[in-house]
């Protein structure tokens, strides 16, 4: 089978039982919706320092919401043994990580898409005007954090402590994301023109791409072992 | 991969370079404490270097022949190859915890902080995790190929994720806020690089040293297990 149409099988296989089952997409969003009112509750101060705490804030929630979303992208794949089953399919099994990529960053935009309304109204924060290069910094460092999460998720789905593996070694490995995203979202919600923070753009997008070809390569011992 | 006759040839060499690590260890140490005079700038509190240095040196080497010995792994699946990277991010965690406490002793009266976000320091503290990490990793995992697979892979991920965490976190730094404490470049005068140079040959023979006895320990203890097992065939031998 050629390599993109397993790309876009596997891709279609996850959206259409997402959209038939809902699960990881309402219980992400409620628990971003919880991890915002949490944040409302716990930063009572004026809207300048708020303003300066906001980049933060936002990449602290979706980072949460990431490590429950990513974490489970395989979990459905152990069921039935499915896993066993893309384990034989005679495929490329970079196409398989792709594939799974794609579902996992598209799950994570629709997230934050419907979220970024959400910190507009508790936090009284305009991003009306700066949508284009929010949306930008947002995707970039979604597909960083997901090339990163589809990995470690095949990796801890078949451990015997998946829910705290997982976390541990994501977050350390996404420290060059949370720092490019927190500081290009900052760039661009303080009116700061593109070329002020456009190398923490270009760092997302490097990132992006050295995790990606290295985990899409390794990808196949994993699953060939 | 490796012969038994050419690992047991290492193994008798492992002696001497025992030997050899604890004599330069020792002179290294007479050398810094004693002889070398005390820093114009610093004082006494410059000697920490001694050990600092060459520990932080050896931490980078452990990392290294974690890296290499995964891609040998995933290439070659040598199971001792395997047990050589397990051993060398145990002994890579001590020697990276020792070079950041010993950093952070030093810092404290020099930069009068315990800690501050240089690239380096952060670095090494990503370094620190990413070892626990793989170790924690090992643990969880209970077939034993899958293991060494699964511990390759993300030893191989982290080390192509610490040059971008080094240089982000060097651009949060010195692009927001000018550094309040630059890293010294310093150059050092002969009567206090020599004992630095006995120190860093001493403590990479260290590493190399403990390397060997922890790699020899995890295959015996391997090789125990599979003969509990019944399990001994040719390939675990």
């Amino acid at each position: 089978m050629p390599f993109f149409d397993v790309v876009k099988l596997i891709l279609w296989k996850d959206v259409l039982a997402e959209v038939r089952s809902r699960e990881t997409i309402s219980s992400l969003f409620f628990f971003a919706l919880n991890v915002i009112l949490i944040f409302s509750f716990s930063f009572s101060v004026g809207q300048d320092v708020m303003l300066a705490l906001m980049p933060g804030l936002i990449w602290v929630a979706f980072g949460f919401t990431s490590i429950l979303g990513l974490g489970k992208s395989f979990l459905s794949e152990t069921h039935n043994d499915c896993l066993a089953y893309l384990q034989i399919a005679p495929v490329p099994k970079g196409a398989i990580y792709l594939g799974k990529l794609c579902g996992n960053v598209l799950l994570m935009l629709v997230v934050e898409i419907v979220l970024y309304p959400l910190f507009m109204i508790f936090f009284n924060l305009n991003i009306l005007v700066k949508i284009p290069s929010v949306l930008l910094i947002s995707f970039l460092a979604t597909v960083g954090l997901s090339a990163l999460g589809t990995l470690f998720s095949i990796l801890t789905v078949q451990l015997r402590s998946r829910e705290v593996m997982f976390p541990l070694l994501l977050l350390p490995l996404s420290v060059p994301v949370f720092i490019g995203a927190v500081e290009a979202t900052q760039g661009a919600l303080g009116g700061e023109p593109y070329f002020a923070y456009r190398h923490w753009v270009e760092l997302l997008f490097v990132f992006d791409m050295i995790i990606t070809i290295a985990s899409f390569w390794m990808f196949e011992y994993i699953l060939d072992y | 991969m490796i012969s038994q006759s050419l690992r047991g040839k290492l193994w008798k060499l492992n002696g001497a370079i025992g030997i050899v690590s604890g004599i330069c260890i020792f002179i290294g140490l007479f050398l810094g404490l004693v002889v070398a005079p005390a820093d114009y700038y610093q004082g006494e509190v410059f000697r920490i270097m001694y050990v600092h240095v060459p520990f932080a040196k050896a931490a980078l080497l452990s990392y290294c022949t974690l890296f290499i010995g995964s891609c040998l792994y995933l290439w070659k699946k040598d199971l001792i190859v395997d047990n050589l990277c397990h051993a060398s991010a145990g002994v890579g965690i001590f020697f990276t915890s020792i070079a950041l406490i010993t950093g952070s002793i030093w810092a404290k009266p020099t930069w009068n902080t315990w800690w501050t976000w240089d690239p380096r320091l952060v670095s090494f503290a990503i370094l620190l995790l990413i070892l626990i990490g793989y170790l924690m990793l090992r643990t969880f995992v209970d077939d034993r190929k899958r293991e060494a697979t699964y511990a390759a892979v993300l030893a191989i991920i982290g080390f192509v994720d610490l040059p971008i965490v080094y240089f982000s976190v060097e651009w949060w730094r010195t692009l927001h806020q000018p550094m309040s404490i630059s890293t010294r470049g310093v150059s050092i005068a002969p009567g206090m690089l020599m004992p630095l140079i006995f120190m860093v040959i001493g403590i990479s023979l260290l590493f190399s040293y403990m390397l060997m006895i922890r790699t020899q320990m995890l295959y015996l203890q391997h090789l125990l297990e599979a003969k509990q097992g019944g399990l001994l065939s040719e390939e675990v031998l």
